[in-house]
């Protein structure tokens, strides 16, 4: 017989739920993508174990995504599409994402799927926060570097014809061969059912292999997230790990944050939004290396370490996770608020003039 | 003024629709774990809040730990998404309203 705990809820975890759903979603709101990769690890560190924490925060997502969708749907902004088919094989990528995720539950437990989510958000937060970095340095030498241009992937993508697998994507402007979209939907279903972020792989792909504009590429996601999250709700479902309480308290704080913070992304540079992206990935991904060494001894796959000293990492790891969920809300309000500021002080500014020229 | 007041009333009325459904979801928190620990076969120890579910049971298994086998019921899985969508429609109308009824508002031109 197999045990996994959901987490005993007391006023204590019930707040720190709201305010970390809170965070979630002001960071989600204003950088334009999932906040899951802050989510996730932050219900571990209340003691969901991972499997849990990712079908729960699955859970939790799809009906935003859905939301979000229709809303960015009526500005145009959807391929629908693409969103569709992308999703159709995100979802066989969810399915056998959770066929490890039970796999490895099965034969090491809930720690061993401690280890498996915390290790790929290592790798992951490590790729994807290295990237956005980058792409900060270039946004603020070149403030219109972002401006949408083919890459060259993106033009030999659309280049290339197989006979019987074309379909033609209106967000791309292009036919695209289904054989690049199946590996690419499979991979963003895998890596969300794996730590319920499939963003860092549909976003990009769609941007610089499929040739789609970001602001389409960000909410063709949102259509994808949703037909990934109502599968991963039932797959995860079925095995008993969704726990639904979980699920609602971070969303009760998530879906005030979320509008925050996408308020908060009309008041500032683009450059600051991919600054404050990096900087809480590269954040979460130390927090969840103090983990690690715990997980690996309770598994055997280490020396065993002492009690104490796997306290303590946690405490560690605790404690940077709750300055990247401090640091998240700190620059998403203070931007918002220095941002209103200068916004109202340019309006008065114009209000004035206005009136001196008449 | 009118339109402030209407703002605030369909705010309240978001609000207490939301307030009842997260009522709802913790006042039978119980029976929500329950549902979700039995979409499959499971063997339960204890009741209420102290409940402890195993999973992939064994009967011998659940008796030596004193436990009750519960058939699993796979329809259950549809439970946990009619709430979230149901919640998520409310909660999602009753914020965007209370954050226009604050006056918190997109900047009208991106910098």
């Amino acid at each position: 017989m197999e045990l996994i705990q959901f987490v005993q809820l007391d006023t204590t975890s019930v707040i720190l739920l709201i305010l970390i759903g809170f965070v979630g979603g002001l960071v989600s709101g204003f950088i334009g993508s999932g906040g899951a990769f802050v989510l996730t690890p932050a219900m571990m560190t209340l003691g969901a174990p991972g499997i849990v924490a990712v079908a729960s925060n699955i859970c939790h997502k799809f009906p935003k995504a859905l939301v979000g969708a229709v809303k960015r749907h009526k500005y145009g902004q959807v391929d629908v599409k693409l969103g569709l088919i992308m999703g159709a094989f995100a979802e066989m990528g969810i399915l056998y994402g959770k066929h490890l995720m039970t796999g490895i539950k099965d034969q090491f437990g809930a720690v061993g799927t401690d280890l498996y989510v915390s290790a790929i958000f290592v790798v992951v937060l490590a790729i994807v926060g290295g990237f956005v970095f980058r792409d900060y340095l270039k946004l603020k030498s070149q403030p219109h570097s972002d401006e949408h241009q083919l890459t060259k992937l993106a033009k030999w993508v659309h280049s290339v014809h197989i006979p019987g697998t074309m379909v033609y994507f209106p967000g791309a402007n292009a036919h695209i061969s289904l054989l690049f979209i199946a590996p690419m939907g499979f991979a963003t279903g895998l890596l969300a059912s794996s730590i319920a972020v499939g963003g860092f792989i549909g976003v990009p792909a769609m941007i610089y292999i499929f040739g789609v504009p970001a602001i389409m590429a960000s909410a063709t996601e949102l259509v994808i997230a949703f037909v990934m999250g109502l599968g991963g709700t039932m797959f995860y479902g079925l095995e008993g790990v969704v726990d639904l309480r979980l699920a609602m308290l971070i969303l009760l704080g998530s879906l005030f944050g979320i509008q925050l913070g996408a308020i908060g992304t009309t008041y500032v540079k683009d450059y600051q939004v991919k600054l404050t992206m990096a900087v809480i990935m590269i954040t979460v991904l130390f927090s969840r290396i103090f983990y690690i060494p715990g997980y690996l001894s309770k598994l055997h796959l280490i020396e065993p370490m002492q009690e104490s000293t796997v306290r303590t990492l946690k405490m560690i790891g605790d404690g940077v996770l709750a300055l990247a969920l401090i640091l998240g809300a700190a620059t998403v309000l203070t931007a918002l608020v220095k941002g209103m500021a200068e916004h109202r002080k340019q309006h008065e500014v114009l209000t004035e003039s206005e009136g001196i020229a008449q | 003024m009118a339109d402030a007041n209407s703002g605030w009333s369909r705010t309240l009325l978001w609000g207490a629709v939301t307030a009842i459904l997260y009522l709802g979801v913790f006042a039978y928190a119980d029976d929500v774990i329950r549902f979700a620990r039995t979409t499959t076969d499971a063997c339960v120890v204890g009741a209420g809040a102290e409940a402890v579910y195993y999973s992939k049971p064994t009967p011998e298994a659940c008796a030596e730990k004193g436990g009750t086998m519960v058939q699993g019921n796979w329809l259950l899985v549809f439970l946990p998404i009619l709430i979230a969508f149901a919640i998520s429609y409310v909660h999602g109308a009753f914020t965007s309203n209370f954050w226009d009824s604050v006056g918190l508002r997109a900047a009208s031109k991106k910098k």
